[in-house]
């Protein structure tokens, strides 16, 4: 026992000197506005692979209303839920549970009583300021579907962003919309603290009379409002990026789509985001889901895994997913 | 140079690229935005004309202006035979073997340095040193060596036929007999 405490000191301690300075683990929130897309897999899958290579992490399944993440880490219902932490006021580290991975636990949403929208401004603070305080390397939160402000907040409140989407015409319309949210609602954040907020409605609200079309062009305007606010934005949205995964792909071409999101969020919504891979379509995960079993541990053949393996690295080091050059010769051909 | 950057940066590239990389790429971001793509039809109205005018409008001009860098830059390094003096051409013509050491005098005569050619090759100097020195053992594959045999006659403006037909037997020969 007193060997596993040394370790997650040990633990709490390089995560201090790499962080820059901040104090609590990394939180990863994993959103993007459609339902079915793959979401509580892959956050399920990427928070298992930390934890098979021995990182301590933590699941939050926020999905308030439709939580069901314990059924890809192999779970029946958890005993206590994020309900017994805002109604009984238990403490939310004796709400995460173990689960059958090492270095893996899991807090799940409450399954039926809250509303989804009835956790008020208070709650959803005390929530992320208890889970920031939470002992664990990586805090991955599965956000569900939606992209009401409530989504919205908890995704920003992360220190990874990352969007699922699949190769649909209704889910990636979903994605744009959700990373244009997701931009609104930071500039929105981020004038509010410099007291400047109203101008960023008062544009937005006017944005046909300014020629205004995106947010690129709202920057843009108010940029030459006045210096100081290109310089907030510069120092405020620099290192702010949205991580985007491809969930079942099909094809070769396939691959190529979460290149061309990213290059068309940057290029006509303004909006910078990484893509950091794909993952192949295999009906084996369905099987696993429905037999409750974790993917990762059960099905190491599948390519699957080893996607999901290089997702999880690029994600924690920030790298984009490098496209095979023939990928790209193939098409102009 | 910054300008050349950011042209880089709008199609994705880095200046390692060669221009058949650029014109590939060039094209694929044209396809990309005509408008038939999923990725595309799923932004709506968002992806107004004016916008697409806009975007069009410096993809091409980034096109055009790498292009024409890629020009400029052969056209300053890359020695034409026309151009050379009388010497130069008469030893030329009277070469009866392309060999290591032929390639490098007359490279050297010309005052070209080997990062000279990389910048229009974009092939490392590495791979040139050891095509004058004759280190065959470089060159596993002959693929490989008769490509930069080509790249690099044309680059001298010779004819690269037959500096492979000079070339080529000899490294075949030290190949098939290791020993000497």
């Amino acid at each position: 026992m007193e060997d596993v405490k040394g370790m997650l000191t040990a633990s709490r301690l390089t995560e201090v000197t790499t962080e820059n300075g901040s104090k609590h683990g990394n939180i990863w929130a994993v959103g993007g506005g459609k339902g079915g897309t793959g979401k509580s897999f892959l956050t399920g899958s990427m928070a298992t692979c930390l934890a098979l290579k021995g990182k301590p992490t933590i699941l939050v399944d926020i999905d308030l209303g439709g939580a069901n993440l314990h059924n890809f880490l192999g779970m029946v219902k958890p005993k206590r839920t994020l309900t017994d932490f805002f109604e009984s006021k238990v403490p939310l580290r004796d709400v995460v549970m173990r689960t059958g991975i090492s270095n893996l636990q899991l807090i799940t949403g409450s399954i039926g009583s809250l509303e989804p929208e009835s956790i008020t401004f208070a709650q959803k603070q005390k929530l992320f300021r208890h889970i920031k305080s939470l002992d664990a390397e990586t805090i991955l939160i599965d956000l569900g579907a939606g992209a009401h402000f409530n989504t919205i907040d908890s995704f920003l409140f992360a220190d990874k962003m990352i969007v699922v989407t699949v190769p649909e015409i209704t889910a990636i319309e979903n994605m744009y919309q959700f990373i244009k949210s997701v931009y609104y609602r930071k500039l929105n954040n981020i004038f509010k603290t410099y007291k400047l907020k109203t101008i960023v409605q008062d544009t937005w609200e006017n944005r046909s009379a300014h020629n205004i079309h995106s947010l690129k062009d709202l920057v843009a305007h108010l940029s030459q409002w006045a210096d100081s606010i290109n310089h907030i934005f510069e120092q405020e949205m620099s290192d702010f990026v949205v991580h985007l995964i491809l969930n079942e792909v099909r094809t070769p071409r396939d691959i190529l789509i979460g290149a061309n999101l990213k290059q068309i969020c940057l290029n006509v919504l303004g909006l910078k985001v990484l893509y950091s891979g794909y993952t192949s379509y295999d009906e084996a995960v369905q099987k696993n889901i429905n037999k409750r079993e974790s993917f990762i541990v059960s099905n190491r053949l599948s390519p699957v895994v080893r996607e999901i393996g290089d997702i999880t690295e690029n994600i924690e080091t920030g790298t984009a997913f490098s496209i095979p050059r023939e990928l790209y010769n193939a098409r102009s051909e | 140079m910054q300008e050349a950057n950011d042209y880089y940066e709008l199609l994705e590239l880095t200046p390692e690229a060669t221009i058949e990389d650029i014109r590939k790429r060039y094209h694929y971001l044209k396809n990309l935005y005509d408008g038939e793509s999923l990725e595309i039809r799923a932004l709506g109205d968002e992806f107004t004309p004016e916008i697409r005018a806009d975007y069009l409008r410096r993809l091409d001009e980034a096109f055009e202006k790498l292009s024409a860098l890629y020009k400029n830059e052969k056209a300053i390094v890359t020695p034409s035979v026309k151009n050379l003096d009388y010497d130069l051409r008469l030893r030329i013509s009277q070469i009866e073997c392309f060999t290591g050491a032929v390639l490098r005098e007359l490279r050297e005569r010309m005052h070209v340095d080997l990062k000279t050619i990389f910048a229009v090759t974009r092939i490392q100097p590495q791979f040139f040193e050891d095509v004058e020195r004759e280190a065959f053992e470089s060159f596993p594959a002959e693929v490989y060596l008769r490509s930069y045999l080509i790249a690099y006659a044309r680059f001298f403006s010779l004819d690269a036929q037959r500096v492979l037909n000079d070339y080529l037997p000899r490294y075949r020969a030290a190949k098939d007999n290791p020993a000497k």
